[in-house]
């Protein structure tokens, strides 16, 4: 049976003993709970207890369901507590329980003042003799979460100590944020990895296959060109490059102004064929104007020597024409 | 009920204890509060209505006679449910 009550007067313990007292226990064990003369060197007079009461009541009625789990031999459950003035030395507590043994009873009034203290919404004010107005208590059982940023901050970390022998898997990482920051954290690196593997899938160049013209056409790729890379021998740049010998095409194209001028060069020669200049002199004349020097001297060899001074001056400034000229003989 | 119902709050029964009651100097008030809110929410409404902002940081909210353990979950009011406000306890 459980006995659950508030009440506004004295506790008569004689009577809670009474109620839990049975003729198949051994053990009744009792705790008295009893208002202390003193707090912190202040005289206390008295104590003043206020509860909410129906759910006070609800919640002892919890501690006694609490009791019967983990102790089932109990018999007997009283939990009385006072309310409204309680004076030094009187009872504002009693709780009581009666067992077939010992030490269910003793242990199950230990478990349930602690549960009481932190749980049942009962309080009580000190009223101090030079303090009339008193002061709220708070038990150290009762865990109300604190949620100041600043009590947080001052979480005393020695309450629950790190266990240095717990291994973990080195992969773990312990990620301290909200869950929408963590999957902004997940969504960027899921687009960073696309981006990476959608630049891999770029290829400047092809890798180079074989001639056959079907392997390279089955091959599947994202190349942007259809080069190949070829690195040669002591080259710092990575391209081959290749000469190209058109015979044909727009380079090639004919300079039309030249065969024009010849043209009109070889009409002024017909003309000047009745002035009776000489064909060696006619094409001296030619050489020179190719190499852009014009002579008024009448003496062929003067003009022969200001050409060889002419091809030595050439020669001189750029003498890979020599060597290109003199290795095709 | 049509006033209240075109406001989209409800009224429910607040009753302060101990130290919260010597603050709000009343043991019992009326508050019009949304029908679903945040615990934490109703907490904060109920400090800067009834002056409590001495002890805001150590109370707690029971909801019909049952704590409410955590102030970020939602909670469901009717009309005339109970609201306490609980300062540390000091049983025993």
């Amino acid at each position: 049976m459980d006995y659950i009550k508030l009440v506004s007067n004295k506790i008569d313990i004689q009577q809670v003993h009474n109620l839990i007292v049975d003729d198949g226990c051994g053990a009744c064990s009792m705790f008295v709970g009893t208002t202390r003369d003193t707090f912190e060197g202040k005289k206390v007079i008295s104590l003043e207890y206020e509860a909410y009461e129906n759910m006070a009541l609800k919640e002892m009625s919890k501690i006694c369901s609490e009791l019967r789990t983990r102790w089932p031999i109990l018999k007997h459950i009283a939990i009385y507590h006072r309310l409204g003035t309680v004076p030094v030395r009187e009872e504002s507590v009693v709780i009581a329980t009666s067992s077939p043994h010992r030490a269910a009873a003793l242990e199950s009034v230990s478990f349930a003042i602690d549960e009481l203290k932190s749980r049942v919404p009962i309080w009580k004010k000190e009223i101090y003799e030079e303090d009339p107005v008193g002061e709220w208590k708070e038990n150290k059982e009762c865990q109300w979460p604190q949620h100041s940023k600043s009590t947080l901050k001052a979480f005393d970390f020695s309450c629950c100590p790190i266990d240095q022998t717990m291994t973990s898997d080195n992969k773990l990482v312990q990620i301290r944020v909200n869950d929408s920051d963590l999957n902004r954290r997940v969504d960027c690196f899921l687009k960073r990895k696309r981006d990476e593997i959608n630049l891999y899938n770029i290829n400047d160049f092809k890798k180079q296959s074989s001639n056959d013209d079907a392997d390279l056409t089955e091959e599947i790729s994202c190349a942007r060109t259809q080069s190949f890379l070829v690195k040669q021998q002591q080259s710092k740049g990575h391209l081959k490059v290749r000469r190209a010998n058109n015979n044909s095409g727009p380079q090639m194209r004919p300079n039309y102004s030249l065969q024009l001028n010849k043209l009109m060069a070889s009409q002024q020669r017909d003309n000047n064929q009745t002035e009776n200049i000489s064909l060696p002199s006619v094409r001296l004349k030619n050489i020179e104007t190719y190499m852009g020097i014009s002579s008024d001297d009448n003496n062929i060899l003067n003009r022969i020597k200001e050409l060889e001074n002419r091809i030595l001056l050439l020669e001189s400034s750029s003498p890979e024409y020599k060597y290109l000229v003199s290795n095709k003989h | 009920m049509n006033e209240e119902n075109k406001s989209g709050t409800i009224n429910i029964n607040i009753l302060f204890f101990a130290k919260s009651r010597e603050l709000a100097k009343t043991s019992r008030a009326v508050f019009a509060v949304e029908p679903v809110v945040q615990a934490g929410q109703l907490l904060k409404q109920l400090v800067d209505r009834f002056d409590l902002s001495a002890i805001s940081n150590c109370i707690i909210l029971a909801h019909n006679e049952n704590y409410i353990e955590n102030l970020d979950e939602d909670i469901h009011l009717q009309q005339a449910d109970e609201i306490a406000v609980i300062p540390p306890i000091s049983g025993g």
